[in-house]
């Protein structure tokens, strides 16, 4: 096993960019589907409140979902609605609406909020406003890139273009921000991507580039900053994860090729701080005790003490690239290009491998739902694995027919996709 | 109800407004709302007071029966870039309550060329999202519109309307364009029919520079050093000379790019050198002084004056480029302008870091090019 990264109590400081850094544009023009919070908030256990919905495990087991859809047919699609502009972010649930951002008109500089009845698929309300910040990105990305978050009553969303919108569940705007103009070197113009979390009434945003480079908290009641922590001046795509301490109070764990740092929500504090280089794609997990980074690999923190996490274990050959990890029943699975590896999420011992035919390419974190894993690439193809047994299985390859980032919600027995330009939903006729 | 207050004046004089003039309880809490309104026009960035009093007001503005939805978008004329989101917010909420009730009221809004664009594009999209036939009959009349989104739009719809315009529609569209990718659109299809366009002056690119260089930026050190070359350009000297660069003296040589896209590619000219910087001056003679904007694309770190002030700085390295990336208002003036950009390139070995490349037009506020001598 490897030493873990040096513990340090310092506070966090700026740091300037390396060369190095550099060689993950190439690979990381967003981070789809990465972080996942901790339930907060009035969210309903069977929610989909933010990116990578409950539990921070990208999972629900006790789902079932149709192992045959085709965006063609529209076998086992409850319904499909066209959504003008583009999007690689994912959708939430929250209650019978789900949830969704795009980026459309002229550089897709008009930001919206959608909401949709998750029943009928009809659109229940629509918020726009206008990017303040520079929407530009790479062609594959979009300017509605980040996942929304709820805390049960309020949605918030953020674009590449730094701007930030909080509105109720009926759509109403309940407080506005551009960090884009409060930062005004904040950007990349390859495209942003990392989500926001909310946890004990503060939206945290994490904005890491070249230029202005921070971590903030947000009173979600008002808008009014709560805290701001500068971060390292280096791109960084990967978005806050969120964790229980020891003390039962909550933590969000930022992470950047310098460092992973734990932060108190509340005053944005760092409880502790790791130097260790972290994935700026892929994000953490929470596993209960266990924190899952993707750092050399995956690199497994023991949560379950004060003070500075203990390495329980570190893997290389379990190396997301792009999607984040998922963990369900005591195994941990990543993708690393086309390949599925799965591995024992207490030793970190590699299980199997099975590679994904025909996918070119994968940003969208692959679901557990029940004993099937779900996972797209970015074509539309959806590759339904067994993970059941001692190997994984390819047991359906679907084709939706429409481009896919984001990481999909899964709620009950059914599964909702945010294409480019579709929202779907998946769910046995 | 929509406020009864005259609209053609300044929100911000509602309270006084309607003390002298109104009188009525009704319409002194119009008034009321207006000053609520104004509150929300002049959100200041970066400012807790601010954005916790407009989070309020939104709130009461949005649950009143009597704050009227043209006047909210009315208010939007004049506000600053963040207040008009505040405000858009605000109409999106109003909207919602009654999409259909406003219609001709907000047909006359969107035909009012005086309104502020913002406002006039987002009635449009409530009107006609569900309604692809108004929207095509909408835009026929919107190529010249002043709004950048219905150009845009009107723009788009013709375009997309076939594969085979005739050459005076497609003059027609150019002359309307300011979206760039529209315009490289529109050019290349006037290709196809024979017709050549200069694209780097349709843009308004500058493709003549004078540069100097290299000077060391090893490590990426320099971004902020002033080599002889900016203090001699701050103090008005003649930039005629040779400088002392990175590995020995070093002079001016001209350069004119002829890319389309007015990029001069200093890789090129200066032989892939890394960890450096290199200077580049333009002049630019004009008839009369003048508002108008310059627009940068630069794939490296940058900084841009012009006539001696820094307008532009940008520390970032290889994180995508595009014409229009970076844009500064500047003013002009009649005779010689001089505009200074220094360029930074970095040492990264990836192929895909390689580019030592930059693009600057002048232009108006809408993105057409300014005449120049």
């Amino acid at each position: 096993m490897t030493k873990p990264g040096k513990f340090i109590m310092t506070s966090l400081s700026n740091c300037r960019s390396s060369p190095h850094a550099m060689r993950k544009l190439v690979f990381s023009f967003f981070s789809i589907g990465l972080s996942v919070p901790l339930g907060v908030g009035l969210c309903a256990a069977d929610d989909w409140q933010q990116f990578r919905g409950p539990g921070a495990l990208g999972a629900s087991v006790s789902s079932k979902l149709p192992e045959q859809f085709d965006g063609e047919t529209l076998k086992n699609v409850a319904w499909k609605t066209s959504i003008p502009g583009r999007s690689v972010g994912g959708a939430i649930v929250i209650g019978d609406q789900v949830i969704t951002t795009t980026g459309d008109g002229m550089d897709q500089r008009r930001i919206r909020l959608l909401s949709y009845d998750t029943k009928t698929g009809k659109q229940r309300w629509e918020q726009q406003l206008v990017a303040r910040g520079r929407p530009y990105c790479h062609p594959t990305s979009a300017n509605a890139a980040p996942t929304p978050a709820s805390d049960g009553e309020r949605v918030v969303a953020f674009f590449s273009s730094n701007d930030l919108a909080c509105v109720d569940l009926q759509g109403n705007l309940v407080w506005y921000r551009s960090l884009a103009t409060d930062f005004p070197k904040a950007g990349n113009d390859v495209g942003m991507s990392s989500s926001p979390v909310i946890v004990d009434g503060v939206v945290i945003v994490q904005v890491e580039c070249q230029g202005d480079s921070f971590a903030i908290g947000i009173n979600i009641v008002d808008g009014t900053t709560a805290w701001l922590m500068d971060r390292p001046r280096k791109a960084n795509w990967s978005s806050p994860t969120l964790v229980k301490m020891p003390s039962g109070k909550s933590g969000v764990i930022l992470q950047s090729s310098e460092d992973l740092v734990a932060v108190s929500p509340s005053d944005g504090k760092a409880m502790w701080k790791m130097e260790m280089g972290c994935s700026t794609t892929p994000s953490a997990v929470a596993d209960g005790n266990r924190l899952i980074v993707p750092s050399g690999g995956l690199t497994v923190l023991d949560l379950s003490s004060a003070g500075a996490p203990s390495q329980l274990w570190k893997e290389n050959k379990l190396n997301p690239n792009a999607c984040s990890p998922v963990v369900a029943n005591d195994k941990v699975y990543v993708v690393n290009r086309t390949v599925l590896v799965c591995g024992d999420a207490f030793t970190g011992k590699v299980l199997w491998q099975l590679r994904i035919p025909d996918a070119k390419q994968i940003w969208s974190s692959p679901v557990i739902a029940g004993d099937r894993l779900y996972l797209f690439s970015m074509e539309g193809a959806c590759f339904v694995v067994d993970i059941s047994g001692e190997e994984g299985k390819i047991v359906e390859t679907n084709q939706l027919g429409d481009e896919v980032l984001g990481s999909p919600a899964v709620v009950g027995n059914a599964m909702y996709v945010r294409g480019a330009t579709s929202l779907w939903k998946i769910a046995s006729e | 109800m929509d406020i009864k207050l005259s609209w053609g004046r300044s929100v911000m004089n509602g309270a006084l407004l309607a003390s002298l003039v109104l009188g009525t309880p009704t319409r002194l809490l119009a008034d009321t709302n207006a000053e609520k309104l104004g509150t929300l026009r002049t959100i200041r960035p970066n400012n807790d007071t601010d954005v916790k009093t407009a989070s309020s007001v939104v709130k009461q503005l949005s649950e009143s029966s009597d704050v009227g939805l043209i006047d909210v978008l009315k208010s939007m004329k004049g506000a600053s870039p963040l207040g008009k989101n505040w405000l858009l917010g605000l109409a999106n909420s109003l909207h919602r309550k009654s999409p259909e009730s406003k219609n001709d009221s907000l047909r006359a809004f969107l035909m009012d060329a005086s309104q502020d664009s913002e406002a006039r594009y987002t009635v449009f999209r409530w009107l006609t999202d569900n309604d692809a036939e108004l929207k095509a009959k909408m835009l026929d009349g919107m190529l010249q519109d002043s709004s950048p989104e219905l150009r845009f739009e009107a723009v788009a719809k013709v375009l997309n309307s076939s594969e085979n315009l005739e050459t005076g529609v497609l003059q027609s569209l150019l002359d309307a364009s300011r979206q760039p990718e529209q315009v490289v659109a529109i050019i290349g299809r006037l290709g196809k029919q024979g017709v050549t366009v200069n694209q780097s002056k349709h843009f308004g690119f500058l493709d003549t520079w004078n540069l100097i260089g290299p000077f060391d930026n090893v490590g990426s050190k320099s971004f902020d050093k002033e080599y002889a070359v900016e203090s001699d350009y701050a103090a008005g000297k003649s930039l005629s000379g040779g400088y002392d660069g990175k590995s020995g003296a070093v002079q001016w040589v001209s350069e004119t790019t002829a890319d389309p896209e007015g990029v001069v590619d200093l890789a090129k000219v200066f032989n892939n050198e890394k960890g450096c910087i290199v200077y580049g001056v333009a002049t630019v003679e004009l008839p009369a002084d003048i508002d108008c904007e310059i627009r940068v694309g630069c794939i490296n770190a940058q900084k841009v004056w012009v006539n001696g002030k820094l307008v532009i700085a940008n520390e970032v390295y290889h994180t995508g480029m595009q014409i229009d990336q970076y844009v500064a208002p500047v003013k002009l003036r009649a005779g010689t302008n001089q505009i200074l950009i220094k360029v930074c390139q970095n040492e990264q070995k990836e192929a895909w870091a390689q580019r030592y490349v930059f693009q600057a037009r002048l232009c108006d506020s809408t993105g057409k090019a300014i005449s120049t001598k």
